[in-house]
């Protein structure tokens, strides 16, 4: 089922959670609202479901405007973060609970529950939990049966609200695999919550990037990272190096070093340019388009290697992503001075989406 | 019993500092009621603790108290809740007003009632063109014993309450439960141990109440007469014995009463674990 969100506002008091957010979802879409905390995206999330009335701006199931429709009624499963289970019920109970609350004459008997439920614990590959309390339960358990509760009543849409916020690491990545597999096999509408980018990246077929109750960008995981429209996406989809210096006649300037910007568009001023980590070269000569700096940190993270230099025109430091591979290669020194050739460079101008993309030479808009 | 290695130091004093104390307050005073009503005899203390008189009056002492503590456990949930969930203007007063049973004097509560309670007062003026007398009739007891007990249930399940996850009645809500589904199926199990808790004080404090019964009870022998009233009868005529007859009778049966409850408590928390 589709979900279209019209001009939606929300206040609470004085601060304004969501501001004008407007936003389809196709039906069988897996989508992550993604963004820090307090930038209004479960405000957004409860909306969707109905625990929360918007203050302006409509919500539309299939077409069919659902803003004034109870929570109840909207077949909307709710995935919470902390599982919301009930403590006194068996894992059975828990997962059976939404069809033994249906109206007497829409309760299936008692043996179409139990079959039921015995199904979703083994879409959840928990079946053998069943008579289990959930305070028995680890916490990847308790999540993958909360989604079995929610799934319980066929929902048209799935809402997940930063379903693998409270698990730790190497569970959160096994269960989000899990999850996007879930939805390739079962094709229901889902949303879901998070603050959590590679999360969002690795899960989603769209990303939505919110930032003090706006939409920043929405787009696939790789339109996003690749061709972030605001700072703010840059910023909140990785890590980043800020060089400031000016543009003049086509060409980037920062400190000392002049670098073309080949194909760009000429916008006179003072610039901020953002590279990755990964995208600054560490040279042991000069070159062109280069900036001196004296290593100061080196830090073995897995498969990459961190570099923290300091720039010699003591204008900041600068954090470089190597792989293990061509560390190992150049043989880094500490308190070595090199040289930093960023190879990506990109501007935004006043929130505009222009990109200038150096080496490559391109102008994109997005 | 084993010993065990635990971060927690000072078992062995606490427990025996534990066990001092209680003997002191509890254990051996009421052993004292036990051997002094041993001095009866067993035919003499059968004769004592089941004598008409005697047994109305438990049938009232307990009939009472459990009805008292029952109403509490209904409407101190509901104060309970609207404390909770809701706010409105004068919230800290009603809070602070929910405690007063326990500052006040019972005998001044028992004053007050009666006086509002009989026939000609505030209250009572309503109910006897009905036919309904409150002041010195059992029913008067039920009033004055759910007057002293109100602020049990209302403390035990407040703090409960307020702890209550609201994400349950949302989950509930999503998975298609109405308000009544959510609160019967949702809720009240979560509350349950602790309206146990408070109704078992309730009663415990209901089942001892003197002071402000003799006062709305009007004391008619067979019909508003208290056990505890019995045991001030027999000693002010200098019958220990059977006074602490009366006494042990009333404790073991609350002590049984007691333990049914904390069973029945231990239950609804089993559930869970």
């Amino acid at each position: 089922m589709s979900i279209e969100i019209k001009n939606v506002e929300k206040s609470f008091g004085r601060f304004k959670a969501l501001k004008n957010i407007s936003l389809d979802i196709a039906g069988g879409e897996l989508v992550a609202l993604l963004g820090p905390s307090g930038c209004g995206k479960t405000t957004l999330l409860r909306i969707i479901a109905g625990l929360e009335a918007p203050d302006a701006g409509s919500i539309l199931f299939h077409g069919e405007d659902a803003t004034h429709r109870h929570v109840r009624d909207r077949q909307v499963g709710f995935v919470f973060q902390h599982y919301a289970l009930f403590r006194h019920m068996t894992v059975f109970e828990n997962v059976a609970f939404g069809l033994r609350v249906r109206p007497r004459r829409k309760r299936p008997p008692e043996s179409v529950v139990r079959q039921k439920v015995h199904d979703l614990l083994n879409l959840v590959q928990l079946d053998w939990l069943a008579e289990r309390y959930p305070d028995q339960l680890s916490g990847g358990q308790r999540q993958r049966i909360a989604l079995a509760r929610a799934l319980a009543v066929e929902p048209q849409v799935l809402l997940l609200d930063e379903p693998f916020g409270a698990l730790d690491a190497k569970v959160r990545k096994d269960l989000r695999r899990w999850l996007r597999r879930l939805h390739d096999e079962l094709h229901v509408t889902s949303v879901f919550v998070t603050h959590d980018q590679e999360e969002a990246l690795e899960v989603a077929d769209r990303v939505v990037v919110l930032n003090e109750g706006r939409i920043e960008q929405i787009g696939a995981p790789h339109e996003v990272y690749d061709h972030p429209a605001t700072p703010f996406v840059y910023q909140f989809l990785g890590d980043v190096n800020l060089f400031h210096g000016r543009v003049h006649d086509g060409h980037a300037r920062i400190g000392e070093t002049e670098v073309e910007l080949a194909g760009g568009p000429d916008h006179p001023g003072s610039a901020v340019f953002y590279v990755r980590p990964h995208e600054i070269e560490i040279l042991r000569d000069r070159g062109t388009g280069t900036i001196a700096a004296k290593i100061s940190d080196i830090r073995p993270l897995g498969a990459t290697v961190r570099i923290e230099l300091e720039r010699t025109d003591g204008r900041g430091l600068v954090e470089v992503e190597l792989t293990r591979d061509r560390f190992a290669n150049k043989g880094f020194l500490h308190g070595e001075s090199v040289y930093l050739q960023p190879k990506r460079l990109r501007t935004f101008d006043h929130n505009s989406t222009l990109e200038n993309t150096i080496g490559s030479g391109q102008f994109i808009a997005s | 019993m084993l010993k065990r290695h635990s971060v927690l130091p000072g078992f062995s004093i606490t427990l025996g500092f534990t066990l001092t104390y209680l003997s002191l307050i509890v254990l051996i005073p009421l052993s004292a009621t036990f051997l002094k009503s041993a001095t009866l005899g067993w035919d003499g203390f059968w004769a004592v603790v089941t004598a008409p008189r005697v047994l109305a009056s438990y049938k009232l002492t307990f009939g009472a108290a459990l009805t008292g503590a029952t109403i509490n456990a209904v409407f101190g949930l509901l104060v309970a809740w609207i404390l909770v969930r809701y706010d409105f203007f004068g919230k800290k007063l009603v809070d602070a007003l929910v405690d007063l049973p326990f500052a006040l004097p019972t005998a001044v509560a028992g004053i007050a009632l009666a006086t509002i309670y009989s026939s000609k007062g505030w209250i009572g003026l309503f109910f006897a063109p009905l036919g309904i007398k409150i002041a010195h009739t059992p029913l008067g007891i039920v009033v004055a014993l759910t007057f002293i007990g109100l602020p049990f249930v209302v403390r035990t399940v407040q703090p409960v309450l307020e702890a209550f996850d609201t994400e349950l009645e949302e989950a509930a809500a999503s998975l298609g439960a109405n308000r009544s589904q959510t609160f019967r199926k949702v809720i009240l199990p979560t509350l349950l141990p602790a309206i146990l808790t408070g109704f078992a004080l309730a009663f415990a404090r209901a089942v001892g109440e003197y002071g402000s019964v003799i006062f709305i009870a009007g004391n008619i022998p067979m019909v508003s007469e208290i056990t505890p009233l019995l045991i001030v009868t027999k000693l002010e005529q200098y019958d220990y014995a059977g006074a602490t007859a009366l006494a042990v009778s009333m404790l073991v049966v609350s002590f049984g009463l007691l333990l049914a409850i904390n069973g029945l408590q231990r239950w609804t928390e089993m559930r869970r674990a």
